[in-house]
This record gives structure tokens, sequence and C-alpha cells, in this order.
């Protein structure tokens, strides 16, 4: 394997954001009495030196080197036109202070916003493509101004030879394909037709070949930062050589839409992940419900040749219920991760400002909103185990 | 703050297995056991006992309840405290019901005591339980925790969780921030599982629902159509919610074959809704049964259909809409029901 190299740069490098027709730009920080709504998609600034694109279409990504701006965050925001809205309740909230500031831990940062404007006649698909490229290539421009500066810090990712006693261990990470609005791309292609499953350098997710198109309940899906930082992958690197050998990483598609497109996928899955030599398997969700039958599913099929597994699910628990909060669950899913219960309600909150849209898709003001469940808050249930959120039993 | 404190007949002082027949009985003040709680209860007045056999109460149930409710409610307490009932089936079984009921039906809070691997606990379905010792000889540790909670349920202030407050843990789900990051917590729990120790932060375990038997003809059945698409009128007059349905809707077909697209749409959330409102008898399909019938392979089809949004939805309620629709049809003498999920 190829070694990557990810440099730091300080964020006051940060370049300008360049006048864009149809969108407003606004800078807000961390602890700002801010409130972000119908955020798209959430993106880290990178640029690499060598002049390849940052989010790659073509050729390969994790390799060489790439500049990263330490501590800013692209926010796209768009309210889709309501009469073509193709799926009900997707609220995507970010709140830089109040109750729900930790739900989103990016908002600790600066935070570039970019409003995208609905106006011009094009349909929900074509804005969205709209949005989508130009916040990727804002955020290869916020971090041009790296390439004539000195590095604080380089991390370099590189898979060594590793003491052969030591488990090896694989992530499976499940991407999206449900259809238009709901696309992961890996090097700009959707998913479903990006030949999954299907082993990457695990560099090559955390340098941009996986962009997110996926706009399901917020605090369940994976935005681009998500893939950018990776949590779990990092994981892995930091402990390959000390308590595992990092076997790989499989990338495999959520919300296949048949019963025998399901178990032929978490069958495909689990071989992957027993060709790359792994014992064991960290399995991780996209969004929810139709997504989590199919990760149980390819637990089942890991554990049957062999592949130990622990899950990464998100609860959807009645707050006053005591009923699980498991979408779906079979008998061999018995070590799983709990990234939070994403029905909890985040206490009301006034913020100074609105940003994104003034009114939340259930028609109250953004800014006097009442309770607002966790899984509309973007990121908060992350289930790649991205943060630190989780549920215990009360 | 006035307190009311249930017993069973042997730690009312009114006799052995012998009084295990006791009817619901109100006694003044407290009474046994009730002695050394009052003691450490700050704020709080046990203002009477009530006291019941435990035989009374598990054989009858319901009129033992309604009596205790009635005594209860004269006392005009602010708090029901029940027990501790120890390792005691019977005792703690009674301790549940009562202070579950009380809740429920009246408002009191409520919190009774027993051994976690008491079979009541089984059936405080949300209520308070202070956990104690299997036999009498953890009393003196049980009365000054039951008194904490009491102060704490009557304080208006949102309890915290169980092992800080004192209670069994009643099954709910609350968010709190780890320690390490959930990618962290999972490469350990893969770890030790690979060594041996198999943890996990969510208990699984649903219960299967086995299939029922075929029907025996279906050329003479009535077939009725129900769905979880989300399937509404146009416009959604009775406003389903597009997630986390609290209930179901029924809709008269008037006699129609097809489904018309314009006319019925889907406020499901959880899905893409555009091929489906362009065809919406692909959520609920009326065509094709209709053709089926009109073939002699169905004998008839149900004029009604049933509709919710299965999205987000929790099993308790799900389990109850199924309920319901189920009687509904088997009133309306329906042998075969074609339940379209998405």
């Amino acid at each position: 394997m190829t070694a990557w190299e990810l440099a730091s740069f300080p964020s006051e490098l940060m370049g300008d954001v360049p006048e864009l027709e149809g969108v407003r730009v606004d800078v807000v920080r961390g602890g700002d009495p801010v409130r972000i709504t119908h955020v798209l998609d959430a993106v880290e600034p990178r640029v690499r030196p060598d002049g390849r694109a940052a989010f790659p279409t073509e050729g390969t990504a994790g390799e060489g080197r790439t500049n990263r701006l330490d501590g800013v965050v692209v926010l796209s925001c768009l309210d889709f036109p309501a009469e073509e809205r193709p799926l009900h309740e997707q609220e995507s909230v970010v709140d830089l202070a109040g109750p729900g500031a930790e739900l989103t831990p990016f908002a600790a940062d600066t935070n570039v916003v970019l409003t995208f404007g609905a106006g011009n006649g094009l349909g929900n698909e074509e804005l969205e493509a709209w949005a989508r490229s130009t916040t990727l290539a804002v955020a290869e421009d916020l971090a041009r101004p790296t390439l004539d500066a000195a590095s604080v810090d380089v991390e370099r990712f590189e898979l060594g030879p590793a003491d052969e006693s030591l488990p090896s261990i694989a992530a499976l990470m499940q991407l999206s394909d449900l259809g238009p609005l709901y696309y992961q791309y890996l090097y700009g292609v959707p998913v479903g037709r990006a030949g999954l499953p299907r082993a990457v350098d695990p560099a090559e997710l955390l340098d941009g070949a996986v962009t997110s198109g996926e706009y399901h309940w917020a605090g369940l899906r994976n935005a681009t930062i998500v893939f950018q930082r990776n949590a779990l992958v990092r994981t892995l690197y930091r402990e390959h050589g000390r308590r595992l050998r990092f076997a790989g990483l499989v990338l495999m598609r959520g919300y296949e839409q048949t019963a025998d497109d399901k178990q032929r996928a978490a069958t495909a899955a689990a071989e992957a992940a027993a060709a790359l030599g792994a014992v064991g398997a960290v399995i991780t969700t996209d969004a929810g419900g139709n997504s989590h039958t199919d990760v149980m599913l390819t637990v089942r099929a890991c554990e049957q040749v062999g592949v130990r597994t622990t899950a990464v699910v998100a609860e959807m628990a009645d707050p006053g219920s005591t009923s699980s909060g498991l979408t779906d669950w079979v008998a061999e899913a018995d070590s799983i991760v709990s990234a939070g219960n994403a029905e909890e309600l985040v206490p009301a909150w006034t913020p100074d400002r609105v940003l994104g849209g003034d009114t939340l898709l259930d028609g109250t003001a953004a800014g006097a909103a009442g309770p607002i469940p966790v899984r509309n808050y973007l990121g908060a249930t992350n289930q790649t185990g991205q943060h630190a959120l989780t549920a215990t039993t009360w | 703050m006035r307190a009311v404190h249930y017993l069973n007949q042997f730690f009312a002082g009114l006799g052995g297995e012998e009084a295990a027949e006791t009817p619901p009985t109100r006694l003044e003040g407290p009474v046994g056991p009730g002695r050394g709680l009052a003691a450490e209860l700050r704020g709080i007045e046990i203002v009477a006992t009530l006291a019941c056999g435990d035989d009374y109460f598990g054989e009858h149930e319901e009129d033992a309840l309604a009596r205790l409710i009635e005594l209860l409610e004269a006392e005009r307490p602010g708090l029901l405290i029940a027990g501790p009932a120890f390792g005691s089936g019977r005792y703690g079984f009674a301790c549940a019901r009562f202070s579950r009921t009380a809740s429920d039906r009246l408002g009191i809070p409520a919190l009774a005591a027993m051994h976690e691997e008491n079979p009541g606990v089984g059936s405080a379905e949300g209520t308070l339980l202070v956990p104690t010792a299997v036999n009498v000889a953890g009393m003196r540790e049980a009365l000054p925790r039951m008194a904490r909670l009491a102060e704490a349920l009557v304080s208006g202030r949102e309890l915290g969780p169980p092992d800080q407050e004192g209670y069994l843990p009643r099954g709910f789900r609350r968010n709190r921030m780890a320690e390490k990051s959930g990618a962290e917590r999972a490469v350990d729990l893969l770890l030790d599982k690979i060594a041996g120790e198999t943890r996990t932060e969510v208990a699984g375990g649903f219960d299967r629902v086995p299939p029922p038997a075929a029907v025996p003809d279906l050329s003479r059945a009535l077939l009725a159509l129900v769905t979880e698409a989300g399937c509404v009128p146009q416009g959604n007059p009775d406003r389903l919610p597009t997630i986390r349905a609290q209930g179901w809707l029924r809709y008269e077909l008037g006699g129609v074959q097809t489904l018309a697209s314009g006319e019925y749409e889907s406020v499901h959330g959880g899905f893409d809704v555009t091929l489906a409102n362009e065809d919406p008898n692909r959520l609920v399909p009326l065509d094709t049964v209709t053709a089926l019938a009109a073939d002699g392979r169905i004998g008839r089809v149900h004029d009604v259909f049933y509709t919710t949004t299965g999205n987000g939805t929790p099993v308790a309620s799900a389990t109850r809409f199924g309920r319901e629709i189920a009687a509904e049809l088997r009133d309306a003498g329906v042998e075969a029901v074609l339940l379209s999920g998405t």
C-alpha cells in the first residue's frame, strides 16, 4: 500500500469566498448564537499541492499529499421547492450554541455557510447537483492559500508490517444509493453503479474519494466531512501494529431494494471482508430503517463465514416508551455500539440569527421552534462512530 | 407532602399466610416498616397505610386495585410508596401493579421497592423501583434509599440516571456523551469479543411473528388491502404524519377498481415517493386485486383500505395499530389481507 500525507494548516489561512450568483455566503463561528437550517452537506476545505482534484472523479485518492484547513467547515444549505419535494421530513439543523451545539461537533469550527437560492426555475435534482459541485469547489478554493504556507502538522497514513499474532480487523462501511437526492458518490459515481462491495485503500476514504449527496435523516446520515475525518478509519490506522492489524476497508451499499439483493449484498460484503483476511469487522450504517436491515444481514453473513462483528447503529426509541429502539436485529448481532437515540428531544432554544432558511419543514419558525428531535441535527447520531453520543437505559 | 404507604398483610401486622386473603384495608399513619421509613423522610408525611393480603390481590386483582385506588384517592396524597417487597413475588407484583395503576389512573407519583429479580419487576412498566436485598435483612439499607428517591420524585426536578438516583433501569433509552467516540468503542468491543468477552451497548431481541395458516380457499375469501406506505387521498385531509404516526386511517374505496394518480398520494417520509405517486396502485395494489377478483382467483375485495406511515414507528405503537386494524377486519369478515410494506 502507498503512503498518504495529510498536512494541516491554521484556519487563519482561509481564502476569500468568491462571489457566487444565487448563493448567499455567511461566515459564523462556534459559540455564535446562530441556528443553520436545511443543511445539505458539510465539507472540510482541502487542496492538493500536486494540482490533482481534492474530490477526484478520476485517478486515485489517498496518495501523495493533501492540505487541509484545520477548524473550517463549509456548510451548504438549500430549501428544496416544496411542490417537488421528493421525500418528506428531511430537516437538517446545525446549532452553533445552545443545547444542540454539542450534537454536531464540527459546529465548534469556523463555518462558511452557503445558502443556495431555489428561485431560478431549476428542478430539485439540478439544484442539488449545482449546490453539491459548488460546495466542493468552494471547499477547494478556501484551502488554496495553504499552497504557499507552512503546515503546522503532517500526519502520515501508511499500513506497514505488523505483528502477525495481532487480530486482523476490517471496516465495512455502508454507503447509500436510494435514488435521486439519496446518492453517495465514489469518485463522483453514485455508489449503486460503483461496483460495491469493493475493498479500497482506507486512505482513499479520508482523501475525498467518497462524497455525499444523500439527504435522509440528518442525524443518521453521513455528510462528506464524516468520510474526510472518519474516526473509525483513523482509529484503525492508529491501532495498527498495536492492538490489531488493519486489514482494510470495504465499501458496501445500503438501501438494496429487494430481499434477494439485500442478502446477495450482505454475502458479498462478508466475502470481501474474509478475502482481506479479517477475523473481525466493524460494520457501519448510513441513514436508517431499510439500511439497518442491510447492516443486520451483513452482521449475520460475516459471522457465518467466521468474521466476528461489531455494528454501529443509532436507536430510534420513543422517549416515552420502553420498547426497543432498534429497527431490525438478528441474533448474531451480539455486539452493537449505540450512536445514541435519534428520537430524544433537544430542549427549545432561541438563536439570535437563523441562516439557511427561516422556516423549518414542519412549518414552524426556525428561530422560535420548540424542542427538536436529535435526528434533525446533522451528524448527531452518526453511525460510523464519528462522535461520542450514546444511549443508556434509564 | 402527604404520602400513602402500601404493605402486604404480613408487614402490616395483620398476620402471616393465614391472613393472605385479607381484602384492602386502611390503617392510620405509618405501620411496621412505615415507621422506619417515616423517620427517614424529610418533608413527606405518611398519613395512612394501605394493606392487602398477597393472595387476595393475586386472585382478585381488578377488585383489589379498584378498592385500593378508591382508598388512595380519599387520602389526597402527593405520593405513593410501596414495599419493600424484597424477593417476595406475590407482594412484589402487588406493589408494582398498585404503583403503576396509581400513576396511570390518578396521576400520583409512585415508587416501589423490591429485589431486582422479583417477578414484580416485570409488571412495573416504567414505575420507579428501588432495588433491595432479596430478604428482610436488607430493610435497614432499603428504607433510606426509598426515602431519598421519594424526596427526589416529589421535588419537581428531573430525575437523573438510575445508578445516580438509586432506581432500577426502567428501559427508557436516554442519550449521554461517552468518554470515547463510537469508533473507538466499536474497536474496543470487537477486540474484546474476539478475545472471548462479548459485550453490547444495545440489547436486541424482537418477538418473531409466526406466519398464520394459509387461507383455505382464496377464490371465496374477502380480501382487504392494508399498507404502511403512507397512502392517503390527495392533499392528506386527515393529516397523516410523514414519520412516527400515532395511529392509522381507514378510507372507503367507493367501488373503484384502481387508485388514480392525482387522487391518492404517499406522505411517507422514508422513501422517494415520486414513482409511487405516479401510480398509487403500486402502494395499494387495488388494480391487481380487482383483476384477480374478476378472474375468480380472489372472492371479493373489501371496499375499505387501511393505511398508516410505517416510518420510525416504535414497536409498541405498531403492535397496537395491528391489533386495532385486525379487530376491525375480523368484524368485517375479512379472511385475507395483503399488507404492502415499504
